[in-house]
């Protein structure tokens, strides 16, 4: 690595600058703007959580920052290099899942690993540890030989959780990661993210995660910083500090800090959200 | 009432049963009507179907030319297999191949394997390479369609997902796109198998109409040998049933082969 592209402390891991992002329907020409003018800088090592209502962009923002659609405005940058497409730096876990239905639970967790570059200079048996080691974390020992229409919602998703974690990415871009698991399996799998994120290790050696998530709590629970996105076009309206120590506990769900800085962040959204549906 | 109750009896049968009860009803009627008609009528008759059936069966010349017949549709098949798989792929991935070849493809699509016969004939001779070209042009289109159907309708989500795993393109053909298109290339692989087996008895039927019979073999000029030399309506009917008992064999093989390839859909 040579000095230019060494992050220095004062760089941000990601840089959104002016962004926006304007859909033109091929047919009708009818336009969305669904993004406009987000600009937001991304520590190095920061959990960011990023909240709003439905439709109001969170989506569009994170798979611009993939660099699997290109911003109609402004610059994205990692590293401080301009991002031009997708590659397994940031990985990416889909709102959908995107599992590939013709592989096996162990298939498709490994499938970057034996495909993408996140397997390069591995050997098979390393490779076959650790598609083992993330079908356990996320509690599917004993599914690995299942096909993806075999499985629960919440099965689904941990498969892609496991498969975003078995490719080690950089940057983790989760769009709604925990949606569609039980609260139980929930609170769980958000410990274990912590842990694999780093919040034990020094800050310099943690991941840096954008994660969308409808829940304020588990936004709260997990970041460093929540996002409050509001939409019509989709734009950051706020973003929260999120001073409660680490590492966090199961406990601190019900520490007044925890309470007040929920209701900081619904009483943001809450006149949208009542919008949106009304 | 009594209605309702005779379905759910008939709905309760085994499958194998309903599907020769009616059959086998068509040809007890068939035969009592062939008994009514003079003992040197020309007309088919089951009994006579029977016997017709052993005695070719026990010269060879039945198994003889369904194996040749066989043996064209599959190497014509293959021949359509590659030609349709690559071709479709390439058409399926490519926006620029796809728009140039369509045009092509749509013209010639219409025009029936038989219209080329002549331009095959004239070519090849009467021989196997001009039924096999027959088979090909038939077989070539249903894959081919399927193909770039199955290619271009891909998810492109999974595409994206691979794309962020660091997979490269060739790769992502390889491992998404093409998986993600063999249910649509194994439902062309059995229509094309339908059409091959057609466009063959049809061809030796014309074949056979040019060279006079005896050197291309085949069933289909079989049955034209049946037709303008001895009329023999029996061997015709013999033939005609070869045909249809085989097309239904390989169309069960495909779905065999469906539910082998395909363990992760239901
Ligand atoms: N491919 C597309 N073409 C046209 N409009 C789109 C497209 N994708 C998204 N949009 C529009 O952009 C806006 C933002 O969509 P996006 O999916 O980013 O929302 P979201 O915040 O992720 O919503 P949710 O919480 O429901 O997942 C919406 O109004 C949506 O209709
Ligand atoms: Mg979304």
């Amino acid at each position: 690595m040579n000095v230019a592209t060494m992050p220095s402390k004062a760089q941000p891991k990601l840089r959104l600058r002016n962004v926006s992002k304007e859909y033109v329907a091929p047919r009708t020409g009818q336009r969305t703007l669904a993004v406009s003018d987000f600009t937001l800088d991304v520590r190095a090592g920061e959990f960011l959580c990023i909240v709003g209502p439905s439709g109001c962009g969170k989506s569009t923002v994170l798979n611009m920052i993939a660099g699997l659609d290109q911003p109609t405005g402004g610059d994205i940058e990692m590293d401080g290099h301009h991002v031009r497409g997708p590659g397994a730096e940031r990985g990416v876990m889909f709102q959908d899942y995107a599992l590939f239905p013709w592989k096996s639970v162990r298939d498709n967790v490994g499938f970057g690993l034996r495909h993408g570059t996140p397997g390069a200079g591995l050997t098979a048996a390393e490779r076959n540890d650790r598609v083992n080691h993330f079908v356990n974390m996320v509690g599917l020992a004993g599914a690995e030989a299942k096909f993806p229409h075999q499985l629960s919602g919440g099965m689904k998703q941990r498969v892609a959780l496991a498969r975003l974690l078995a490719n080690g990415p950089d940057v983790l871009l989760m769009d709604e990661p925990l949606g569609a698991l039980d609260a139980q399996t929930r609170m769980v799998l958000q410990v274990e993210l912590l842990r694999i994120w780093g919040e034990a290790a020094e800050e310099g050696d943690r991941k840096t995660v954008v994660f969308i998530t409808h829940g304020i709590d588990e936004a709260v629970f997990l970041a460093d910083r929540v996002v409050v996105m509001s939409s019509h076009p989709g734009r950051v309206s706020a973003v929260i500090d999120i001073d409660i120590p680490r590492p966090r506990r199961e406990s601190i769900r019900s520490e007044p800090r925890f309470g007040q800085l929920t209701d900081e962040i619904w009483s943001l959204i809450r006149d949208e959200a009542y919008q949106a549906i009304a | 009432m009594t209605t309702a109750t005779q379905t759910s009896r008939i709905a309760q049968l085994p499958p194998a049963v309903k599907a020769v009860t009616l059959p086998a009803l068509l040809i007890v009627v068939w035969q009592i009507w062939a008994m009514t008609l003079p003992e040197t009528s020309p007309a088919p008759a089951p009994a006579k179907v029977v016997q017709s059936f052993i005695e070719l069966t026990a010269s060879g010349d039945l198994v003889w030319s369904t194996l040749q017949s066989l043996g064209r549709v599959l190497a014509g098949f293959c021949v359509a297999l590659v030609l349709g798989l690559s071709l479709g792929v390439l058409m399926g991935a490519s926006r620029a191949v796809r728009e140039n070849l369509d045009p092509i493809i749509e013209s010639f699509r219409p025009i029936a394997p038989m219209a080329i016969l002549p331009i095959a004939i004239l070519w090849f001779g009467t021989g196997t390479p001009a039924a096999l070209t027959i088979v090909a042009y038939a077989a070539f289109f249903p894959l081919l369609v399927n193909t770039v159907y199955g290619v271009s309708r891909v998810d492109r989500q999974l595409v994206r997902a691979a794309q962020t795993m660091g997979v490269n393109r060739l790769r992502t053909i390889a491992t998404v796109i093409v998986p993600a298109a063999v249910p649509s290339v194994l439902l062309g692989s059995r229509l094309a198998m339908g059409v091959a087996w057609t466009a063959i008895i049809a061809a030796e039927l014309a074949v056979g109409a040019k060279s006079g019979g005896g050197t291309s073999g085949g069933i289909g000029q079989m049955m034209f040998v049946f037709y303008a030399y001895s009329i023999d309506l029996n061997g015709i009917v013999v033939c005609m049933i070869v045909v249809g008992v085989i097309a239904l064999m390989i169309d069960r093989l495909f779905r065999v082969a469906e539910h082998r390839l395909l363990p992760w859909r239901n």
